[in-house]
Parts: C-alpha cells; sequence; structure tokens
C-alpha cells in the first residue's frame, strides 16, 4: 500500500470517529440538563478564593483576556513604573563636622558621636536652603536621634 | 444518536448565530437554547475526542454552555459567535486535561471510556454480517484511539477540527489563535505519529 492510499485510509477511520457521539435522546435531553445545571451553579455560592483561583490559572477567556486580568497587569504595570521612577533614597551620609545628611536634605546630630547625643534645636538645620529650623526631636534613643518631627521623617 | 443530529439544523430559513446572540442579550432566554442546540453535538465531539471520557465531556459541555451564557456580554464580535464558543470548549477542555495531568501525573486508563469507546446508545458501526471484519475494525478503532491519545492537545485538536470534524485550516486558525501555517504543520506532524502508529493496520 502506497504512502497515499495509507493516508487515505487514516481519513477514512478519523471520519468513522464522528459517530462516537450519544444518542439524539441525550441531545434531546440537553437543553433541561443545563437549565438544572445553571439553576444548581446560580444556588452554589463561590467562595471568594475560588475566583482568585481561577483567575490565576485561567486568566484568558476564549482568547481575551478577563478585565480581572487586565486590571491586574496594569496595577502591575503602575507599581512597576512607580518603584524605578520613584524618588531614589540613599542611606545618611556622614559630614566632616559630624552632622548627618539625610537625602532629603535636612542635616541632623550625628550618631557617632556623644555630643551630638545632646541635640539641640539650633543643630536641625535644612540643607537645601541652610535656613535654620525650630523643628525638635521627637525622642532620641541611646545612639542618636531616631526620629524627628514627621515632616523630617525618615 | 446518529451524526446527522450533530450537525446545525438549516440556517438559512432561521436567525443567524449573531441575532441569537442579540435576542439572548435582550432577555430572551429561547434564544440561547437555540445556541445550545445548533452547537451541542459539535461542541461535544470536540470536547470528547480531546478527554476520551463522555461522563467528563458532559460536564465539561454544561461549563462550556455556562461559562459562554455569563460572558456574553463581553461577545463584541470580533470574531463569530461559532469561533467564539469553540475557543471558549477548546479552552476548557485543555484546563481540564493540564489539571487531570497534574492531579495523576499521567492520565489513568480509568480515566478513559472502556476501549476509548462511548458507553451512550451510540449505533453499532460494525459489519454485521462478517465478524473478522467486525473484529477487525474494533481493533483498528481501539488502536486509533490509543495513538490520539498519545498525540500533544494541540495536535489532537486539529486533528479533531480538521479530519473529524470536517474545517478548514483558515476556521482552525482562527479557533486556535495560529496562524495556517501552524494549522498545516501540526496537521503534517500527527498525521506521520498516527501512520505510524497504525501503520500495521492500514497497511492490511
Amino acid at each position: 500500500m502506497t504512502p497515499q492510499n495509507e493516508f487515505n485510509e487514516l481519513q477514512k477511520l478519523l471520519r468513522l470517529k464522528r459517530l462516537e457521539t450519544p444518542g439524539r435522546e441525550y441531545f434531546d435531553r440537553f437543553v433541561d440538563a443545563f437549565h438544572t445545571y445553571q439553576r444548581r451553579e446560580i444556588l452554589q455560592e463561590e467562595p471568594w478564593y475560588a475566583k482568585v483561583v481561577e483567575v490565576l490559572f485561567e486568566p484568558w477567556v476564549a482568547g481575551v483576556p478577563r478585565l480581572a486580568t487586565v486590571a491586574a497587569s496594569a496595577a502591575c504595570l503602575l507599581a512597576g513604573v512607580a518603584f524605578f521612577l520613584g524618588p531614589i533614597q540613599s542611606g545618611p551620609a556622614q559630614l566632616a563636622d559630624g552632622k548627618v545628611a539625610h537625602p532629603r536634605g535636612i542635616v541632623v546630630a550625628s550618631a557617632q558621636n556623644d555630643e551630638s547625643l545632646q541635640i539641640q534645636p539650633e543643630l536641625i538645620e535644612t540643607a537645601a536652603g541652610g535656613n535654620e529650623t525650630e523643628l525638635r526631636p521627637l525622642y532620641v534613643n541611646g545612639h542618636g536621634a531616631v526620629a524627628y518631627d514627621s515632616r523630617l521623617a525618615f | 444518536m446518529s451524526a446527522e443530529t450533530a450537525l446545525p439544523p438549516d440556517l438559512e430559513n432561521g436567525p443567524t448565530d449573531e441575532e441569537l446572540v442579540a435576542s439572548t442579550l435582550k432577555g430572551d432566554l429561547g434564544a440561547y437554547d437555540e445556541l445550545i442546540r445548533r452547537f451541542q453535538g459539535r461542541l461535544y465531539g470536540v470536547i470528547y475526542h480531546l478527554t476520551s471520557n463522555h461522563e467528563d465531556t458532559n460536564d465539561l459541555l454544561m461549563e462550556v454552555f455556562d461559562k459562554a451564557y455569563r460572558s456574553l456580554p463581553t461577545f463584541r464580535g470580533q470574531s463569530s459567535f461559532y469561533t467564539w464558543i469553540y475557543r471558549i470548549a477548546i479552552n476548557r477542555s485543555f484546563n481540564f486535561l493540564d489539571k487531570r495531568k497534574r492531579r495523576q501525573g499521567a492520565m489513568s486508563l480509568n480515566d478513559l471510556d472502556e476501549d476509548g469507546l462511548p458507553k451512550l446508545d451510540l449505533p453499532d458501526i460494525s459489519p454485521q454480517n462478517d465478524p473478522n471484519k467486525s473484529i477487525m475494525l474494533n481493533e483498528l478503532q481501539n488502536k486509533l484511539n490509543e495513538s490520539m491519545l498519545k498525540l500533544s492537545k494541540e495536535h489532537r485538536t486539529v486533528v479533531t477540527l480538521f479530519d473529524i470534524q470536517g474545517l478548514a485550516h483558515a476556521e482552525i486558525a482562527k479557533i486556535m489563535g495560529c496562524t495556517e501555517g501552524t494549522v498545516r504543520s501540526r496537521l503534517h506532524y500527527a498525521h506521520k505519529q498516527l501512520q505510524k502508529s497504525l501503520g500495521f493496520y492500514l497497511k492490511k
């Protein structure tokens, strides 16, 4: 038998598989069975996490992304953009006079030297404008200033 | 049932699928029932040839029509309803097959209907007057089902849609969201594999 004949035989055989289907009665009853199924589905309330699992495992419906998928992707994208374009913050830099330059432009007392433990309002000044401010430290631990006025939080 | 019941009714005299979709969206539930009647046979065939299990096919078919009904408001008519619902059926079947694979590592024979043939009231296609031929045909059918199951789900889908359901390459490409070239290449590969597995029987 030639390959072409073999192929034709295979196609005939595959066409026979069209007959592998239930009887007419099954299809006659199918619509009613479907209505029963739908009613049962409506009555069975899905827990919230089932929806999450469904979206995670089936993010597309018929080749179209779900609204939840689009929303989650947009949120991730925005979070990513915000993360990369946000202000770059580095650690505080030690200045020669024992003060610490904070990235936000605030110069505060150094944690390294003992004198700085006695933080005085006049030590706190804004680096940006160079104007002294009267902001008081809110509290100080054994090693230096921990936090200041909420406007200066770091 | 006979193959004829799987075919859609004469569409020339009735409303189009899109008109039925519009009626359903306006609240005419009878219109959706009509859509179910039009597609139940063909979708049953697709799902069954992917899962090889009638109970699973029945459950999945219900799920497909339910999912389509709930998603109907999002159907924008960019593709035909026919393509759209076929995609839902194939996606659902693929998800089911993946879950079954994860659950069992590999498919168990217990998942399949005995001999890969339906247990429901099916016509006997074997020749009544020739017992030898009948045995041979049954054996061949079993071997074919076995070989089909060895194909990947994508290859099995193109064989089902092209060889069993008789869809055109372009239609299959739309349904599967790939190019016609991909469909042809998958078909070529699947046919080669099937011929290789069934070579002994096809030569007889």
